[in-house]
C-alpha cells in the first residue's frame, strides 16, 4: 500500500491545466488534447456520455467502455509527467467504476436513487412489507423449527419440504418485484424524455426507492432460506 | 534510458524476455549456460557473495544453510503466516522478525524483497550481456491471486534490484497476451496457471476493436501456496516414511541428505510425465540405499488431492464470470506442472475440450511479460489488457465486521470514495483499518494497513473526511483523504501491516547500490582481465612461432611494450586500464595478425583475427 497525493483540484472555473483554455469538464482539452482532472461533480451517466436514464443497451455501454478504455488507461500514460499519470489513474478508474455500477440494473438505479439523496446507502429499510408481513411471520416460524428439529436430530423430511416451497414462493415474489422495476424503469425514461419537472421526477425515485426496499428484503429473505437449507 | 524487459519471477525458476523488433516477437534471453531458466536460488558465500541460479542450485546439496530456494512463499507475510510452510520448507526465519521476515542464510540475514532483489540483479545481468547495453526498466509478473502485502513486496525487489518496475502483470493474463499474440485467438479463454508454487485461473474475453485487441479479465481465483512444490512434498513424505521403516533412520536432521533426496525424486516426477514407470536410487547415509519403482499411477493418487484443491478456484472463477463450461472458446495451460498428464486430463475433462499447450508453458509467462513492456516502452497501439483485483477490498467498521468497498474482479484501476466524521467531541483522530478478503469479519480477511485520520477537534459528526482507497494497474492499494469542509488534502501515514515501509526500502536501496555498483566494477574487471590473459597468451605463443624474419624488430618492440603495459595493468584493479592496454595491445598487433592469416600458418589465431579470440 502506498500513499499518494490527488487529484489536482479542478477549480470553479474548468480551464485546462496545461493550456489555459475553457473546458466542457470532458475527458480530453479541446484545444491541447490534454487528459482533464474529473470535474467535482462527476456524474457516472455523463462520463459515458449517457442520458440518465434506466434502460441501458449493455452492449453499447460495453463499446463505451472499450472506447474509453483505449484512451484513458495508464498504460498510454506511462512515459507522461506524473501528473497526467495520476489525472490518467483518477479518469479510468472512474470509468471502471461506472462501467461496474452502469451495467448492473440495480447497481445504476441505486446510484441514480443516491446521487439524487433519495436513497442513503446501506440505510435501506429492513422492515417487512405489509402485503407480505402473514408469509414472512410463518416462514419464520418453520426457520425456527428447522433450526430446533436439527439440533435435536429429528427427522426434517416434511419441514424441508415446507421450506423449499416457501423458498419458491419468495423467489417469484422475487421476480414479480424485478418486473415491477423493469416497468418502472420505462416511465422514468419516459419522463427523462419528455423532460418531466422535478416533482415529477421525485415523486417517481421515491417509488423506485420504496421497489428496491421491498426487494432488498425479499433477497435477503431468499438467501436466508437458502442457507438454512444449505446447513440442514 | 537503458532496455525494458519482461521478468517471470517464479518459485522454482524464472525467466527474462524481450520483444525482438525485427520479427516483432517476444523471446526468452539465455544466461551463462545457454539456458534460459534461472533457478530461483539463492546462496550466499563464506565471504559474502551473492550467488545466483544453476550454481546457487548445486550449493542446495553442499551448503543448504546457505542456500534458499521458492523463497517467493515467503514474499508479503509474516512470520506467523508462514508457520505451515516452516514445516516443508528448510527456510530459516529469525523467530522475532514478525511481520516482515528475515531469512538467515549463513551469516547474514535478508528479507524476502532483497532475496527476490538478487535473483532479478541476475536476470538483469543476463540480459545486459546479452544487449551490451544497460537494462533498466521492467515489467514483472506477479500471480494474479497475489494480494496487496505480496505485490508491494515484489515492486520493493524490482527497485532494490535497480529495476523501475513499469508495471506488474498478473502471470496468467500475461500468458493470454503471449498466446494471442501467438494464435490471434478471439472469445473467451480459461488460463490455468499451475506453477511451482502458486496456482491461478483467469478467465479472459478477447475482443476485437477498431483500435486493437483488448484482453478483459472477467474473473480470476487461485491459490498463493500451492504448485508442484506440493507435489514435491508429498513424495517427500512417502519416501521418508518408508525410509525410515526400512532402516530407522530419519532423514529429518540431515537436510545435505534430504536435499539430495528431494532432487531425486523430483527428477522421477518429470519422468513420469513421459514414461509409466521409473526407479528411485538413493544412498542412505548409512551406506544402505533407498531403491523405489515408482508407476505414474501411483504418482496420479498422491497428486489427486492436490489437483481438486486447484479445481474449486476454477469453479469459483467460472462462476463469478457468469459462463459455464462449454461457453469457453479455449483453455490455455501455463506452468511447469500442466506437464503432467493427469493435470491436462482433468482440466480437459471439465472444459469439455484438448488445452492448448503449444508455448513452452515455463515461458510463456515471462514472452507475455516482454510484450507487455513493449506495449508500455512505445505506447498503447493494438494491444491493451485490462485486469481486475483478485480480491475484494473492504474497512473494518463496528464490531469487526468488513465493510466490502470494492468488489473482487473489478477492473483495475478501480476505486472507492468513503465519508468519515467523528463519534464523540474533541475526537482528533479516525481509526481506519484496511482489508482484503472475502471473509465477513475483519479476523479472517488480510490486514493491509492500519492508519489514523487527523481532524481538528470539534463537536462530533462535525469533521468530514473523505478517503479515496485506489488500486491502481498493479493492483497494489493507494489511499488519499481529503477534508470536505476545507477541500484540503490531508496526509495519511500508513504503516503496511505486512511489508516493508519507505524508510526501509530506501536504506535498502541504499546498500543495494552500493552492492551493484561494487558488483558492476568487479564483474568488469574480471571479464577485462579474462580478456587480457585471452590475448596474452594468443600474442606470446605467435611471438614465439612466427620467423623473426618476417616481423620487422621495430614491431616486435611495440608488441613487447603493449605487453608489458597491459601485464601491469592487470596487477591493478580499475577495469578500464585494463581495457585500455587491451585496446592497445590489439592495434600493435594488427599486423601481426594479418601476416598469420596470409601465412595460414598453423597458430592458436588459426581462422581467426586477433580481436576476435
Amino acid at each position: 500500500m502506498s500513499v499518494t497525493k490527488t487529484r489536482a483540484d479542478a477549480g470553479a472555473t474548468m480551464v485546462c491545466w496545461s493550456c489555459r483554455t475553457a473546458t466542457d469538464g470532458g475527458h480530453f482539452c479541446a484545444a491541447c488534447g490534454k487528459i482533464q482532472p474529473l470535474p467535482r461533480d462527476a456524474d457516472y451517466f455523463a462520463f459515458f456520455g449517457l442520458p440518465r436514464k434506466l434502460r441501458v443497451d449493455l452492449d453499447e455501454l460495453e463499446q463505451r467502455f472499450h472506447q474509453l478504455s483505449w484512451k484513458l488507461h495508464p498504460d498510454n500514460f506511462v512515459r507522461a509527467g506524473e501528473d497526467e499519470r495520476n489525472l490518467s489513474l483518477e479518469r479510468s478508474s472512474e470509468l471502471n467504476d461506472a462501467f461496474r455500477t452502469l451495467r448492473d440494473p440495480i447497481a445504476r438505479v441505486e446510484y441514480l436513487l443516491a446521487r439524487a439523496g433519495v436513497r442513503k446507502e446501506g440505510a435501506a429499510k429492513q422492515q417487512a412489507p405489509p402485503e407480505l408481513l402473514e408469509e414472512v411471520f410463518e416462514l419464520n416460524e418453520s426457520l425456527d423449527e428447522l433450526r430446533q428439529a436439527r439440533e435435536s436430530g429429528a427427522h426434517l423430511g416434511a419441514l424441508r419440504e415446507r421450506l423449499g416451497a416457501a423458498q419458491k414462493n419468495f423467489q417469484e415474489k422475487l421476480d414479480e418485484v424485478d418486473a415491477e422495476l423493469e416497468t418502472i424503469f420505462g416511465e422514468w425514461d419516459r419522463a427523462m424524455d419528455a423532460s418531466a419537472d422535478g416533482a415529477a421526477q421525485g415523486a417517481l425515485m421515491v417509488r423506485m426507492n420504496e421497489i428496491l426496499n421491498r426487494r432488498s428484503y425479499v433477497r435477503n429473505l431468499v438467501a436466508n432460506v437458502q442457507k438454512e437449507l444449505a446447513e440442514a | 534510458m537503458g532496455r525494458v524487459v519482461g521478468i517471470d519471477l517464479g518459485t522454482t525458476f524464472s525467466l527474462i524476455a524481450y520483444l525482438d523488433a525485427q520479427t516483432g516477437r517476444p523471446r526468452c534471453i539465455p544466461g551463462p549456460y545457454g539456458e534460459t531458466l534461472c533457478p530461483s536460488v539463492v546462496s550466499v558465500d563464506a565471504d559474502g557473495s551473492i550467488i545466483v541460479g544453476e550454481p546457487a542450485r548445486r550449493r542446495l546439496l553442499t551448503q543448504p544453510e546457505r542456500t534458499i530456494y521458492s523463497v517467493k512463499r515467503l514474499m508479503g507475510r509474516g512470520v506467523a503466516d508462514v508457520q505451515d510452510e516452516l514445516k516443508l520448507f528448510p527456510f530459516r526465519i529469525d523467530a522475532e522478525s514478525g511481520n516482515v521476515i528475515r531469512v538467515r542464510l549463513g551469516e547474514k540475514r535478508f528479507t524476502p524483497p532483497e532475496i527476490s532483489a538478487f535473483i532479478l540483479r541476475e536476470l538483469k545481468s543476463w540480459a545486459e550481456e546479452f544487449f551490451k547495453e544497460a537494462v533498466d526498466r521492467a515489467v514483472i509478473t506477479v500471480p494474479a491471486y497475489f494480494n496487496d502485502a505480496q505485490r508491494q513486496a515484489t515492486k520493493d525487489a524490482g527497485r532494490l534490484a535497480g529495476l523501475e518496475v513499469l508495471r506488474l502483470v498478473n502471470e496468467p493474463t500475461a500468458a493470454a497476451l503471449a498466446y494471442g499474440l501467438h494464435q490471434q485467438q478471439r472469445g473467451r479463454v480459461a488460463v490455468y496457471d499451475f506453477g511451482g508454487g502458486t496456482f491461478d485461473i483467469s478467465i479472459l474475453k478477447l475482443i476485437s476493436t477498431t483500435e486493437g485487441d483488448i484482453y478483459q479479465v472477467l474473473s480470476t481465483n487461485g491459490d498463493t501456496h500451492l504448485g508442484g512444490d506440493d507435489i514435491d512434498n508429498a513424495l517427500l513424505a512417502l519416501a521418508r516414511g518408508e525410509i525410515r521403516k526400512q532402516s530407522g533412520a530419519d532423514l529429518g536432521q540431515q537436510s545435505e541428505a534430504l536435499q539430495e533426496l528431494r532432487k531425486a525424486l523430483i527428477r522421477a516426477k518429470h519422468e513420469l510425465s513421459g514414461v509409466e514407470k521409473t526407479t528411485v536410487r538413493f544412498a542412505l547415509p548409512s551406506g544402505s540405499s533407498y531403491v523405489r519403482e515408482i508407476k505414474r499411477a501411483e504418482l496420479d493418487e498422491l497428486i489427486r488431492p492436490i489437483l481438486a484443491r486447484t479445481m474449486a478456484p476454477v469453479k469459483m472463477a467460472m462462476a463469478d464470470a457468469k459462463l459455464k463450461p462449454p461457453e469457453m472458446d479455449e483453455v490455455v495451460l501455463v506452468g511447469g506442472s500442466t506437464r503432467i498428464p493427469l493435470v491436462r486430463q482433468t482440466v480437459g475433462e471439465y472444459f469439455g475440450r484438448a488445452p492448448h499447450c503449444e508455448l513452452n508453458p515455463d515461458e510463456v509467462v515471462a514472452l507475455g511479460a516482454a510484450v507487455q513492456a513493449d506495449i508500455l516502452e512505445t505506447g498503447v497501439k493494438n494491444m491493451l489488457l485490462l485486469d481486475v483485483t483478485p480480491l475484494s477490498l473492504g474497512i473494518e467498521t463496528m464490531g469487526g465486521v468488513v465493510a466490502k468497498i470494492i468488489p473482487r474482479n473489478s477492473t483495475i484501476p478501480a476505486s472507492a470514495s468513503e465519508l468519515f466524521t467523528t463519534g464523540v467531541e474533541k475526537q482528533t483522530g479516525i481509526d481506519l483499518h484496511v482489508l482484503q478478503g472475502e471473509r465477513e469479519l475483519a479476523k479472517d480477511c488480510r490486514s493491509l494497513a492500519r492508519f489514523q485520520l487527523k481532524v481538528p477537534p470539534g463537536p462530533a459528526g462535525l469533521a468530514r473526511v473523505e478517503v479515496k482507497f485506489l488500486i491502481d494497474a498493479n493492483g497494489i492499494l493507494q489511499v488519499a483523504a481529503r477534508d470536505l469542509r476545507t477541500s484540503e488534502e490531508r496526509s495519511i501515514e500508513v504503516q503496511p501491516s505486512y511489508g516493508l515501509n519507505d524508510a526501509e526500502v530506501e536504506r535498502m536501496l541504499e546498500e543495494s547500490i552500493e552492492y551493484a555498483e561494487q558488483d558492476f566494477a568487479e564483474r568488469q574487471l574480471i571479464e577485462a582481465n579474462n580478456e587480457a590473459e585471452t590475448m596474452l597468451r594468443a600474442t606470446e605463443k605467435t611471438l614465439r612461432e612466427q620467423p623473426d624474419a618476417l616481423l620487422p624488430s621495430e614491431e616486435r618492440r611495440t608488441i613487447n611494450t603493449a605487453v608489458t603495459n597491459l601485464r601491469a595493468a592487470r596487477e591493478g584493479t580499475d577495469y578500464k586500464q585494463v581495457r585500455a592496454r587491451v585496446d592497445e595491445l590489439n592495434q600493435a598487433t594488427m599486423h601481426l595478425a594479418e601476416l598469420v592469416m596470409n601465412s595460414a600458418m598453423h597458430t592458436a589465431l588459426e581462422g581467426k583475427r586477433l580481436e576476435d579470440v
